[in-house]
C-alpha cells in the first residue's frame, strides 16, 4: 500500500526526467562536439549530394507517383484501426459475448472498405 | 439510435452500388433511405427520451425535430442532385455517399448528450465535407476551398476539444448531466478552468456555424464549393451545429448567463454587420448568399443569447425558414449558371420573361430570407426579435432591424434584375426534380409565414 502511494509522487519520475535529458543531451551533445572537433575539408565533390556514386541529374524537388500516397494512406488507414483492437483486447473478459460480437460488427466493416478499396483499384500500381 | 445506423449502413450500400455500376438506383435508393430515417425518427416522437449507449446520446423532442429537418433538407439537396453530380465528376455514389456520411455526423451533432459525441459527431460531419467541398479535382477554386475548409476546420476543431478537455477538467465529467449538476452544485466555487472552457467551446463552434470573427473561411468555401455541396453545407450543417450550439448551452452553460453572453452579444452584433455590410458589395450572387449565411448565422446567435424555454423553438424555425429559401436560391442559380455559365447578379436579368416560374419561386425565396411578412423567414425573424426583446436588449434588436434593412437591399437585387432588367436570354429548361423542389419549397415557405404553428408547436 506504501509503495503505491509512493508511486505516485511527482519525485518518483525524477529517474525519467534525468533519463530524458541524458538521452536528448547525448544526441545533442556529440553533434555539437563532432562539429567543433572535426577536421573541415570542404571540396566541390563533397559538398555535393550523394546519390550512391551516381552523377546527381534535375531537381529533387518533383512531384512523385500519386500511386505510393494512396498505398501509405491505406496503410496508415487500417494501421490505425488496430490501436481499437488493443483497449478491447485488455477487456477481452469483461466485454463478453456482446463485445466479441461488436468488434465482429467493427472487422465486417473494416473489410467492406477493404473490399471497397480493392475494387476501385487504389491499390493496383499501373 | 436505429435511424443513425440505417444511414451508416445506406451510406455504405451507397458505395456498393457504386462498385457494381448501379447509377440509376443510386438517387432512388438514397431518398428511400432517408424517408426510412424520418420515418424511424416520427415514431420515436411520442417516447420517453432516456439517454441512450452509457449516456452518449439523447433523443428527446429536441433531436427529433433537428434530425427530421436535417433529413428532409438533404432530400431536397438530393433531388436536385440528378444530372448535376454527374456532369462534373464520374464518382457519383461516392457523393451521395459522402453527403449520407456527413447527414449522420449532424444527427449525432444534434442528438448528443456526452461532449465526446458531440466531438466525434462534428468530426464525421466536417471530414466528409472537406472531401465533398474538393470533389472537383481539376478545379483550381474547389482545391482552393477544400483546403482552406480543412485547415481552418483542424483548426477550429483544436479549439473545441480543447474547451471540452478542460470542462472536463473542472467537472470530472463529459456528461451533460454532470455537467449541470457541477454548475448547480457549485455556483460560487466554480473552477477557473471552466471559465476558459466555455470561452474555448464558443470560440471552437463559432468557427463552425461562421461566425464573425471566425467567418473568414466561409464565403471562399461556399464560393468554391460545388453549388450543391454550398446548399448543403449552408443548410444541414449549419442547421445542425447552429442545434448543438444550442444544446450545449440550453442543458448546461444556462446559470453562467452573465459570464458568457456579453461574448456572445459582440459576436452575434460583429457577425451581422460584417455579414450584411460584405453582402451588399458582392457582385455575384452566390458569394452573397455566402455572405448572407454569415449575417444569418448572425441572427440564430440570438436565439442562444436570450437562451431560454423559447430559444430551442425560435432557432428550428429560423433554420427551417432559412433551410428551405436557400435551397430555392441555389437551385434557381444552379439552373441559371448552367444556361448563364455566370453566377454574377448580370445573370438573372430578364430571367421573369422567360421563366416566370422560377422567377416567382426565386423571389419567394428572397422574400423569406429578407424575412418580409407572409413567408417563413418573417415567422423565424419575428420570433428571434420578441425573444430579444423579452430580454430587454433593445438596442441589440434596433441593431437587428437595422441589418434586417440592408438585408431588404441586396436581396432585392436580384428580384429587380430579373422583373425589370430586361435582356436577351434563352428559356432555362427545368426539369422535373427542380421544379418538384422549387414548388414544394415555394409552398412550405408561404405556408409556414401564413400558419406559423405548423413548425412553430414542435417545440
Amino acid at each position: 500500500m506504501t509503495q503505491a502511494e509512493a508511486v505516485n509522487t511527482s519525485a518518483n519520475y525524477l529517474p525519467i526526467l534525468f533519463q530524458l535529458i541524458v538521452a536528448g543531451g547525448f544526441g545533442v551533445g556529440t553533434i555539437i562536439i563532432t562539429h567543433l572537433i572535426g577536421p573541415k575539408v570542404k571540396t566541390e565533390n563533397k559538398l555535393g549530394s550523394f546519390e550512391s556514386g551516381i552523377e546527381v541529374i534535375g531537381n529533387a524537388r518533383q512531384p512523385f507517383s500519386i500511386k505510393y500516397f494512396m498505398v501509405a494512406i491505406l496503410f496508415v488507414l487500417f494501421d490505425i484501426e488496430v490501436i481499437f483492437m488493443y483497449p478491447w483486447a485488455v477487456n477481452f473478459r469483461q466485454f463478453g459475448l456482446s463485445g466479441l460480437l461488436e468488434m465482429f460488427i467493427f472487422m465486417a466493416l473494416l473489410l467492406l472498405g477493404f473490399i471497397y478499396v480493392i475494387k476501385k483499384r487504389a491499390l493496383e500500381w499501373d | 439510435m436505429s435511424a443513425i445506423i440505417t444511414l451508416s449502413l445506406l451510406a455504405v450500400l451507397l458505395l456498393y452500388l457504386g462498385l457494381f455500376k448501379a447509377k440509376k438506383a443510386l438517387l432512388p435508393v438514397s431518398l428511400l433511405g432517408l424517408l426510412a430515417a424520418i420515418v424511424l425518427y416520427s415514431i420515436q416522437w411520442d417516447t420517453d427520451a432516456e439517454p441512450l449507449y452509457s449516456g452518449m446520446v439523447l433523443f428527446d423532442h429536441f433531436a427529433v425535430a433537428f434530425s427530421i429537418l436535417s433529413l428532409f433538407i438533404t432530400g431536397l439537396v438530393f433531388l436536385l442532385s440528378r444530372d448535376y453530380f454527374d456532369s462534373i465528376s464520374e464518382h457519383v455514389a461516392e457523393y451521395y455517399a459522402l453527403i449520407i456520411f456527413s447527414l449522420t455526423g449532424a444527427l449525432l451533432v444534434v442528438s448528443f448528450h456526452n461532449l465526446a459525441m458531440l466531438f466525434i459527431g462534428i468530426e464525421i460531419m466536417s471530414v466528409a465535407l472537406y472531401i465533398l467541398v474538393g470533389i472537383r479535382k481539376r478545379d483550381f477554386s474547389s482545391n482552393e476551398a477544400a483546403l482552406k475548409y480543412f485547415l481552418m476546420g483542424a483548426f477550429s476543431t483544436g479549439f473545441l476539444l480543447f474547451g471540452i478537455t478542460l470542462i472536463y477538467g473542472a467537472t470530472g465529467s463529459f456528461d451533460l448531466t454532470e455537467i449541470k449538476n457541477y454548475l448547480i452544485a457549485n455556483p460560487h466555487s466554480i473552477s477557473p478552468l471552466f471559465y476558459s472552457g466555455i470561452l474555448l467551446l464558443i470560440i471552437g463552434l463559432s468557427f463552425k456555424v461562421g461566425a464573425a470573427p471566425f467567418h473568414f473561411w466561409t464565403p471562399d468555401v461556399y464560393e468554391g464549393a460545388p453549388i450543391l455541396i454550398t446548399t448543403f453545407m449552408s443548410t444541414v450543417v449549419k442547421t445542425a451545429a447552429f442545434a448543438g450550439f444550442l444544446r450545449l448551452f440550453l442543458t448546461c452553460f444556462v446559470p453562467l448567463q452573465d459570464f458568457w453572453a456579453p461574448v456572445l452579444l459582440v459576436i452575434t452584433v460583429l457577425t451581422l454587420f460584417i455579414g450584411n455590410i460584405s453582402a451588399l458589395a458582392q457582385q455575384s450572387f452566390k458569394r452573397m448568399l455566402a455572405y448572407s449565411s454569415i449575417s444569418h448565422a448572425g441572427y440564430m446567435l440570438f436565439g442562444i443569447l436570450s437562451i431560454g424555454a423559447a430559444s430551442a423553438g425560435a432557432i428550428f424555425v429560423y433554420s427551417a425558414a432559412y433551410s428551405i429559401a436557400s435551397v430555392v436560391a441555389f437551385a434557381v442559380l444552379i439552373l441559371v449558371k448552367r444556361s448563364r455559365g455566370s453566377e454574377h447578379f448580370e445573370a438573372f436579368n430578364g430571367l421573369a420573361a422567360k421563366n416566370p416560374y422560377l422567377a416567382f419561386t426565386l423571389s419567394v425565396a428572397m422574400l423569406s430570407l429578407a424575412g418580409i411578412p407572409l413567408t417563413a423567414g418573417f415567422v423565424g425573424k419575428f420570433m428571434m426579435f420578441s425573444g430579444v426583446l423579452a430580454n430587454y436588449h433593445i438596442v441589440l434588436l434596433l441593431l437587428a432591424v437595422l441589418n434586417a434593412a440592408m438585408g431588404i437591399y441586396y436581396y432585392f437585387r436580384v428580384i429587380v434584375a430579373m422583373y425589370f432588367r430586361p435582356a436577351d436570354r434563352e428559356e432555362v429548361t427545368v426539369n422535373a426534380n427542380y421544379k418538384a423542389v422549387l414548388f414544394i419549397g415555394a409552398l412550405l415557405t408561404i405556408a409556414i409565414g401564413i400558419f406559423p404553428s405548423l413548425l412553430a408547436g414542435w417545440l
